[in-house]
């Protein structure tokens, strides 16, 4: 007995010091790649930039950190191109981000680059560098402006796009020509082919795929109000989340729920879950974004599929939803140069969205690109790009440049998700209403 | 025991046999099986009642409907309307025609059948035979012998008896498992072309089972609306084989009570060892599949169709052993402060005297009520102030300091439950107070000490919510955290996620179950008291 | 004199690596998160000036706080009650003499040394609808014909978010009443059978009143794990929907982290914990009775 308690207590010091040696190692390996890198650079000019990137994928991860890049990574290969420049560079999963960069924040340890959906808060607290101060002209120019419009406040843009994707109807073509039925474009149609479905199936296809689950539920929101002329904001820029086409809209929506045309969990079941079951057969069409064929794919999926346009209400304009997301530099007081800081910065960015780099990056995830040099190489690579890019053309953003958006994210999520359990939209969207805008 | 009532008793016992053959041989006379086939169906794609596709599909299964019986099949021919108006004002509808064939089946039919429950069913009545014919044996030329006094042969045959009658018993449930298997899931897969190797045998051997081979060719379309349902009358050969195995535990043990209370406790040990090991096993199996196979909304293999063990290979190349040993740093280092912090205070709670020290318990306990998770500011402000944050040690102190209120709880309790002449002893002997505490104490403490040590290695491994605000260098990560990166934006991974997980419990349950007995030991003296 | 003043500071000294790591890694974060209840914080996490308790009322106004204030008190009461129950029942089992008892012992460890995760996850995928293995078993075993939907409703599945709950607690609760039966003179219940004592009269005679002790430590332990458990809830439906299957400590966090009200979630981390302190502040106060008395 006595033994095995030396052993083991001699054990857990030898992983403490083993430990404590460890947290100093890296800094001493570190050093020597530094100076076969860079050997005229001191070490006092050395600039380390604190980088956070969301998890896209699988590949993420791989690309900035492992060997996804060609069998190197993009952080080595921009330290090699940059030297003088350091990245410690982050990979969060979607699901932690928020937290840990807010928990940052906190505690004064904003990172120094940012990518995420979100600036709107950041922008207006003060934390955020605009973007004239590091991004070079030239990289600039090459952003698609209507773009950048989405990421201005005041006339003052504050971060730029990094990629985007576009949502589409997806629909199952064998399984719409054996019952019979064309792909509907306004929403009654949209309930005589889901009850045809339902009919000629026996209800084991779900024609129609709801997602309003606390990861995206604000998603659903914008394609059902969009299509019937509503939507978070009026012709004016002021929240108008209670407006009667977006109740309307919503209603529409939880009917589908309700007369059983939709997967049975609209609250839990997330987007991967639909595209699950739309890759396995079991849901005739769904709302996805251009990534949808490379994912079904992955499962082995034998699915013949289709776009066309996000179904509307009769006389109202279908329109295509986008959703992109964000690089952002946050201001930090203590840096010693802030003009080397800034250029550091600009650097990153450059390395970023050089078409070498960023073409990969774009189609490895399946996502739209956000800058004009990237589209020649993308449409080379996969001609079904050109008509996604057209999409993307005509797309609907959220307002994301607005201050309350992340409360009215929660909100409208709340307000559905109470919605489907049974509560009046209307009551659910008026309370959302007067806490945002009141 | 007297041997008349020994004679009684077994002769009841061989007669509750006897009835119990008779029994199952008039239930499985009984009908048993309804079955209700579509022989043909077809269904319209979206139509106008009345116009050409109508009429010719009704055609078409008035056709085929004079076939099957000209082939010997009573049918019947049904014909369902699904009416909609839809938005433009339009009738369309949807036109079903079944051919359907209603008939029963009683428990003999499957005999012959060349079905898989067919097997099923002879290995039943097989095992309740030879049950009869060894209890006969073993019991016939001994009737008054008690089972203690019987000599191996007899013995021999009396448990093999028992024991046929409970494998006759078990297998009642698996015929009908594997019943419902064949008949509505394995049919429902085949007729819905989502299976179609092995098609032409089961379709074969199901067409001369059902319809005595007069489907034919129309078998595929039969099939394809198979509805069945069974009659519970052979569920209540249950109870007949019940009554068997009481007979078999009468000659067996030659008493019931103890047997049945015996088997019961088992029993119970074992549902329960599987029902915890079942979230185990469900990781274990989906670790080893196919990206595809893991999201099978068909449900086709219960266990998976090829073992990818490149799974391990593609969660070793992300990095895992990294987190893992980082986990076990960060754990072990935890561990060992905890130990150290706690070991003096939890010595100086039980030993000394002071003042406060009702007041450092109760600080003890409150520092436990705040989860960390409501921490993190205040964590990743502290943490930045003293530079570490991402860094292991960091994570070490705070799952020590976490821990200090449980490891002191315990180790306390241990200490006071040991009596300190020992350690007087050896202090009038001159050793010193750390003396006395290393040499006599801890040895004496060590099951507390260990169960401590498991406790705090256990919520340090799996702690998670902190790690993943405090490390931001992937190298710096423990596997709770690097565990994420396989459920990202894009899609859930689960084979890779359930693969990381696999290698993150594997070392905790290892450690736990080798100290498993100390564990039970340490709680009794240490934890207890309070 | 020195003799005396090393008797006198003596304990402290020994009790000094425990409060300065506690100190430091645990009251001062405590201390910062009672400043921040008291203080504006932005969206972002800027921690501004001292509003006094305008976060509390924000906090105990909220649309939600009722639902999840029951939503806790159904968690913790279903968890280490049923748990406790349960851990009763097997350890009473396990304390048989038994062939293949250390086997079922070393097993029932398992889902105390998984980490929660990992079993929340784990459960996720087994109860699936479309996919989950529960479903995949059954039917393949044929045990039913069509797959069930094992989450149908909210109420279902925060009832599958107590049942894991209780999964992973039930091997702390039987290993902590095991160490107590173990503890039990085997004389007594001898005695017992002389005086020709049934089942239940041991029971609650002999085997419950030896066990109390062991059965409170465990009850107000898990009181509190339970109460602040975040990872299972987090996991499996992340609240949805609205806040209906949300705890105290999930509902804080998805308020904290998603809605980004951050001073309501920090006055509410508070609230937690001074219904937590009521609580194990009058078990610490019965104890210390007790003590005394001895």
């Amino acid at each position: 007995m006595k033994k095995i308690l030396a052993l083991l207590l001699a054990l857990t010091m030898v992983f403490a010091l083993c430990a404590c040696g460890q947290t100093a190692a890296p800094a001493e390996s570190a050093a020597p790649a530094e100076e076969s890198a860079a050997p005229e650079a001191p070490a006092a000019d050395e600039i380390t930039l604190d980088v956070i990137i969301c998890q896209y994928g699988p590949n993420t991860q791989d690309w900035f950190l492992g060997t996804g890049m060609n069998g190197t990574n993009f952080v080595d290969k921009f330290e090699a191109e940059n030297p003088g420049i350091k990245l410690n560079l982050e990979v969060v999963s979607w699901n932690d981000v928020y937290t840990v960069v807010d928990t940052r924040i906190a505690s004064n340890q904003a990172p120094d680059i940012l990518n995420i959906d979100v600036f709107a808060n950041y922008a207006n607290e003060g934390l955020l560098e605009p973007v004239s101060q590091y991004c070079p002209e030239e990289l600039y120019n090459d952003f698609f402006p209507s773009f950048i419009e989405q990421s201005v406040i005041d006339g003052t843009v504050w971060a730029v796009p990094d990629l985007a994707s576009a949502r589409a109807l997806y629909y199952n073509v064998d399984m719409f020509e054996e019952v019979g039925i064309e792909v509907p474009t306004t929403w009654a149609e949209l309930e005589d082919v889901s009850q045809a479905i339902i009919d000629y199936y026996d209800g084991e296809v779900y024609p129609w795929g709801i997602d309003m689950t606390t990861d995206e539920g604000q998603a659903a929101f914008a394609y059902y109000t969009w299509g019937n002329g509503g939507g978070f904001v009026d012709a004016d820029g002021n929240w108008a989340l209670n407006s009667p086409e977006n109740v309307e809209a919503i209603e529409f929506a939880l009917s589908l729920y309700s007369n059983g045309y939709t997967n049975p969990q609209p609250a839990t079941q997330t987007r991967y879950d639909l595209q699950d079951m739309f890759a396995a057969g079991k849901l005739a069409m769904v709302i996805a974004p251009n990534s949808l064929p490379t994912y079904a794919a992955d499962k082995d999926s034998t699915v013949n599929m289709a776009t066309a346009a996000i179904p509307a209400n009769d006389g109202k304009t279908s329109s295509s939803v986008g959703v992109m997301d964000r690089v952002m530099a946050f201001k930090d007081e203590s840096a010693p140069d802030q003009a080397a800081r800034d250029e550091a910065i600009g650097k990153f960015l450059t390395f970023f969205y050089d078409p070498e780099n960023y073409v990969g990056w774009v189609s490895m995830e399946g996502f739209l690109p956000a800058v004009n040099s990237a589209v020649e190489a993308l449409v080379a690579a996969d001609p079904s790009f050109e008509a996604w890019l057209d999409v993307l053309s005509s797309c609907q953003f959220y307002p994301t440049a607005k201050a309350e958006w992340d409360a009215v994210k929660q909100g409208v999520i709340t307000a559905e998700q109470n919605a489907l359990a049974g509560a009046s939209v209307q009551d659910e969207l008026d309370a959302l209403q007067a806490e945002i805008a009141g | 025991m007297n041997s008349s009532s020994t004679v009684k008793k077994n002769r009841l016992a061989l007669a509750m046999l006897l009835v119990v053959v008779a029994a199952v041989a008039i239930l499985l006379s009984l009908p048993a099986f309804r079955f209700n086939s579509c022989v043909y169906t077809k269904k319209s794609p979206n139509t106008f009642v009345g116009d050409e596709t109508y009429q010719a599909v009704s055609a078409e299964v008035e056709q085929v409907a004079e076939e099957l019986r000209a082939g010997g099949i009573e049918v019947t021919v049904n014909e369902t309307v699904t009416e909609r108006t839809n938005s433009k004002g339009e009738t369309t509808s949807l036109v079903t025609f079944t051919i359907n064939e209603e008939f029963t089946k009683n428990g003999w039919s499957f005999l012959g059948a060349g079905l898989t429950s067919s097997w099923v069913l002879l290995g039943i009545l097989a095992c309740l035979l030879l049950s009869v014919v060894c209890a006969f044996l073993g019991t016939l030329p001994c009737m008054d012998t008690s089972y203690r006094f019987l000599d191996s042969r007899a013995r021999m045959l009396r448990s093999a008896s028992c024991l046929l009658a409970l494998a006759a018993f078990l297998l009642v449930p698996v015929f009908f498992m594997t019943n419902t298997y064949t008949l509505s899931r394995r049919v429902a897969l085949y007729s819905g072309g989502i299976v179609t190797e092995g098609k032409e045998a089961l379709y074969a051997r199901l067409d001369s089972f059902l319809f005595g081979g007069a489907a034919g060719e129309n078998i595929d379309a039969a099939l394809k609306d198979l509805s069945f349902s069974n009659l519970y009358t052979l569920w209540a050969i249950l109870p007949c084989m019940l009554v068997a195995i009481l007979a078999g535990i009468q000659l067996r043990f030659g008493t019931i009570k103890h047997a049945l209370l015996r088997g019961l406790l088992y029993g119970f040990v074992i549902v329960l060892c599987l029902f915890i090991l079942y979230p185990y096993y469900v990781m274990l199996i989906t670790a080893f599949r196919s990206n595809a196979e893991t999201t099978d909304m068909y449900f086709q293999h219960i266990f998976p169709t090829e073992w990818k063990f490149e799974n391990l290979k593609h969660i070793i190349n992300q990095g895992v052993p990294r987190y893992l040993l980082n986990s076990a740093l960060i754990a072990g280092g935890a561990t060992a402060i905890a130990l150290i912090c706690g070991i003096p205070a939890a010595y100086a709670m039980a030993r000394m005297k002071f003042k406060g020290k009702k007041m450092f318990l109760g600080f003890v306990i409150m520092s436990q009520m705040f989860s960390p998770v409501v921490l993190l500011i205040g964590i990743s402000q502290l943490m930045g102030t003293l530079g570490l944050n991402d860094s292991i040690l960091g994570l070490m102190l705070i799952n020590a300091a976490f821990n200090q209120a449980f490891a002191i709880w315990l180790l306390r309790g241990t200490f006071v439950a040991i009596s300190p002449e020992m350690e007087q002893a050896a202090r009038i002997d001159g050793c010193s107070v750390f003396g006395s505490l290393w040499h006599i104490l801890l040895p004496m403490a060590a099951p507390g000490i260990v169960t401590t040590l498991i406790f705090v290695f256990i919520n340090s491994w799996n702690e998670y919510t902190i790690s993943t605000v405090l490390i931001s260098t992937a190298a710096n990560r423990p596997i709770t955290v690097g565990i994420t990166q396989f459920s990202s934006f894009n899609m859930i991974e689960w084979q890779y996620l359930f693969a990381a997980s696999l290698l993150a419990t594997i070392p905790v349950v290892i450690l736990f179950m080798f100290i498993e007995k100390h564990l039970t030991a340490g709680l009794t003296s240490g934890g207890v008291k309070g | 004199m020195n003799e005396r003043l090393g008797k006198r500071v003596g304990p402290y000294l020994w009790l000094l690596p425990s409060i300065a790591l506690m100190a430091i890694f645990v009251v001062f974060p405590i201390a910062i998160v009672f400043k921040l209840s008291f203080s504006e914080v932005s969206k972002s996490g800027v921690v501004g000036g001292f509003v006094g308790f305008m976060n509390f009322t924000d906090a105990v106004s909220l649309p939600a706080f009722r639902t999840v204030m029951l939503n806790t008190l159904v968690w913790v009461i279903a968890v280490v009650g049923f748990s406790t129950i349960i851990g009763f029942i097997i350890a009473m089992v396990l304390n048989q003499k038994f062939r293949g008892r250390k086997i079922a012992r070393a097993i029932l460890v398992f889902p105390w040394a998984t980490s929660l995760v990992i079993q929340a996850s784990v459960w996720n995928y087994i109860i699936k609808y479309e996919y989950g293995n529960l479903n995949n078993i059954l039917l393949n075993l044929g045990i039913i014909k069509q797959a069930i939907n094992w989450r149908a409703t909210y109420q279902i599945e925060f009832m599958w978010e107590c049942g894991v709950g209780i999964f992973v607690t039930i091997p702390f609760v039987t290993f902590c009443v095991l160490s107590g039966l173990q503890s039990i003179d085997g004389s007594l219940y001898e005695a017992a059978d002389i005086d020709g004592a049934s089942f239940w009269d041991k029971l609650f005679n002999v085997t419950i009143p030896l066990v109390k002790p062991s059965l409170t430590v465990s009850t107000v332990l898990n009181i509190i794990y339970v109460f602040n458990s975040f990872p299972i809830i987090y996991t499996m439906t992340k609240g949805a929907p609205a806040n209906k299957t949300d705890t105290l400590i999930t509902y804080l966090y998805m308020l904290s982290f998603y809605d980004r009200k951050k001073g309501p979630a920090t006055a509410l981390s508070v609230i937690g914990f001074l219904i937590l302190c009521i609580c194990a502040g009058a078990y610490m106060l019965s104890v210390m009775r007790k003590e005394d008395e001895q």
